[in-house]
């Protein structure tokens, strides 16, 4: 199932900003670096007092010790005026939503893997490479979030298959196409290439949680 | 290409290899009927559906002689209310263990999928599929179950909260925890268990405990999407159980072996203590939402005695008791449609390529003077109706005449 150009809240390529006060599941994708991402059911889009989320989790990798690492943080994030901070900010339909949540809880994977804290599983990068796919081989991963070339994956779980790449089940995916429009879709499974993934990162049921 | 086929000898070769189109002339609540009611009694059909459909919360009574067909009754109804679970219960086999007994027809009757999506929809009712930051279901058992008791514990009386803590356990353990799902299902289905396996899934009691089935049965019922019809067939057998025998009779008009009171002086006889308590038992399911109750009856008599029953054992209760319907015996144009009916599903289900109507005479191998006669030899009842015709096609399957011989025997005999 997919869906095109809609309930995009902001697009920094299109020029396309919808103000007003949305909830729901929202996903803000930055324009940092390390192309970070952040999670919230609630955004707030005016032109007087910019954009505001309120309790949202941000995904990414920073360096601790000289050496790259996975976090998610709880923070509430707020852009006054310069909003180049931001590429896309997309409310994910209600319909799509409704899909994701009927693959949870599958009675197929009863044996998952909840990671506590949250890690890197893979991360392309000259200087800072994370590679733990072959650890991981066989093994089913909750909640993965992984950046793809143009897009983002939001699934369930993750699965390393033997030739080392993931297999996404229950996968929200969001990104551009060829024309750099915004599309949302939803697959049941997902096989990707590990060459065409930038980074996977395991969400801690722990962080989750607070 | 076939350009001639003798279908009367051939239907012949079909009844001589033993296969009766009249097999059994008791319904029971096991082996589903397939023949129609027919059309005298659809009015009565249609009536009762509609009850079903408009009210709820009532007790309908069905009268009707012994088989005239309230059994069957049973079978025209579940095929006829789509949007109902409708179980049926034989006193006999539940009086024990009622409400365990009950759930487990209960489940029987609506299959073990949409009792999953009835536990599935009250786990989400209650919060499971909370998402944190807008995606990500966090599933956290103790939130839920103290969310599903706080909405719960108002609708049910003060004695059947440990029960309810019982099932919250239950039903949350097998939807949000993988690991016990399993085990939780097979206690979801009235599955009897040990201590030890009750331990592991943090329960107190499996389903046999009284107090557990009818507050999973109460919760399962208000919940299904489908309403739920309970019909009790058989209800006399309460006044049977319930009553002594009565003075001035002598035991061998009765039959009785011995006189209870030998046994139990004055105390009430263990029979009369169990039709009380399933009397109590139902003044209970009543109560349930939405439920309603069918229940069928030999004499209007008997209604008026249960009637009175009930008002002795419980004198506050109010049950809402529908105007009775009758079940009359079939009438000579019934017994013709009845026996068509009959044939035309055996045909279908010997596979028959052609359709009754279009291969024979209105009522091969009979006619229409053996059934006319049947139906007075019977006087209109259904079951013995049933009981001529296996007897008449037993003689036309099993014995060396000629079908002329025997149809002209049962034209002079009746």
């Amino acid at each position: 199932m997919s869906v095109v150009n809609s309930n995009i809240l902001y697009d920094s390529l299109k020029e396309i900003k919808t103000e007003g006060e949305f909830l729901g599941s929202i996903i803000t994708k930055c324009n940092d670096e390390d192309n970070s991402i952040i999670f919230s059911d609630n955004i707030k889009i005016s032109n007087l007092e910019g954009i505001y989320i309120n309790d949202g989790l941000k995904v990414g990798f920073e360096i601790i010790s000289n050496k790259k690492s996975a976090y998610s943080k709880k923070e509430n994030y707020h852009w006054d005026e310069d909003f180049s901070e931001i590429d896309y900010c997309v409310l994910i339909p209600s319909e799509i939503m409704q899909l994701y949540d009927e693959g949870q809880f599958s009675d197929a994977f009863p044996f998952t893997l909840n990671l506590l804290h949250t890690s890197g599983l893979y991360l392309h990068d000259f200087d800072f490479e994370i590679n733990h796919l072959e650890f991981f081989k066989g093994e089913i991963l909750k909640n993965p979030v992984s950046k793809i070339l143009n897009g983002i994956i939001v699934a369930d779980r993750v699965v390393i298959d033997y030739r080392g790449d993931s297999v996404f089940y229950d996968c929200l995916i969001v990104g551009r196409d060829k024309h750099e429009n915004l599309n949302v879709s939803y697959e049941p499974l997902m096989n990707v290439n590990d060459k065409v993934v930038e980074y996977i990162i395991i969400l801690g049921i722990e962080e989750l949680k607070i | 290409m076939l350009l001639y086929e003798n279908k009367k000898a051939k239907l012949m070769n079909f009844l001589k290899l033993g296969l009766n189109p009249f097999k059994k002339f008791v319904s029971t609540g096991e082996i589903e009927e397939e023949s129609d009611f027919v059309k005298s009694r659809k009015n009565l059909l249609e009536s009762l559906k509609e009850t079903i459909e408009r009210d709820e919360n009532f007790i309908f009574p069905v009268i009707g002689d012994v088989g005239t067909g309230k059994t069957h009754l049973f079978w025209a109804l579940k095929n006829k209310l789509y949007y109902h679970n409708t179980i049926y219960i034989s006193l006999e086999k539940v009086s024990n263990k009622f409400f365990y007994n009950t759930y487990s027809e209960f489940v029987e009757a609506i299959g073990v999928e949409p009792l999953r999506n009835i536990v599935n929809q009250l786990c989400n009712e209650w919060g499971a599929l909370e998402r944190r930051f807008g995606f990500f279901h966090v599933v956290d058992i103790e939130k839920v179950r103290k969310a599903a008791f706080e909405k719960l514990s108002t609708k049910f009386e003060p004695s059947e909260r440990s029960a309810l803590i019982d099932i919250i356990n239950g039903i949350t353990t097998h939807q949000l925890d993988p690991y016990k799902k399993i085990e939780a299902e097979g206690w979801l289905l009235g599955e009897l268990m040990n201590v030890r396996e009750l331990s592991r899934l943090s329960l107190m009691h499996d389903l046999r405990n009284s107090k557990t089935a009818f507050t999973m049965l109460k919760l399962m019922i208000e919940n299904s999407k489908l309403g739920t019809v309970i019909f009790i067939d058989d209800f006399e057998k309460v006044i049977t159980m319930i009553k002594p025998i009565e003075e001035g009779k002598d035991l061998e008009d009765i039959e009785e072996v011995f006189d209870p009171k030998w046994l139990y002086g004055n105390k009430p006889r263990p029979e009369t203590i169990v039709s009380e308590k399933v009397i109590h038992k139902i003044l209970k399911l009543n109560q349930i939402k939405g439920l309603r109750i069918i229940i069928t009856l030999n004499s209007l008599s008997s209604l008026e005695e249960i009637k009175k029953i009930i008002h002795d054992i419980d004198t506050d209760s109010i049950i809402k008791f529908m105007e009775p319907v009758f079940l009359r015996e079939f009438d000579a144009d019934d017994t013709l449609e009845f026996y068509q009916n009959n044939m035309r599903i055996f045909l279908e289900n010997i596979k028959f390529v052609e359709t009754y109507e279009e291969s024979f005479d209105k009522f091969f191998p009979l006619n229409e003077k053996i059934l006319r006669n049947i139906h007075k030899n019977a006087k209109g009842n259904p079951r013995e109706i049933i009981k001529i015709l296996i007897k008449i096609f037993n003689q036309i399957m099993f014995s060396d005449e000629k079908l002329e011989e025997i149809v002209l025997s049962y034209e002079e005999a009746y």
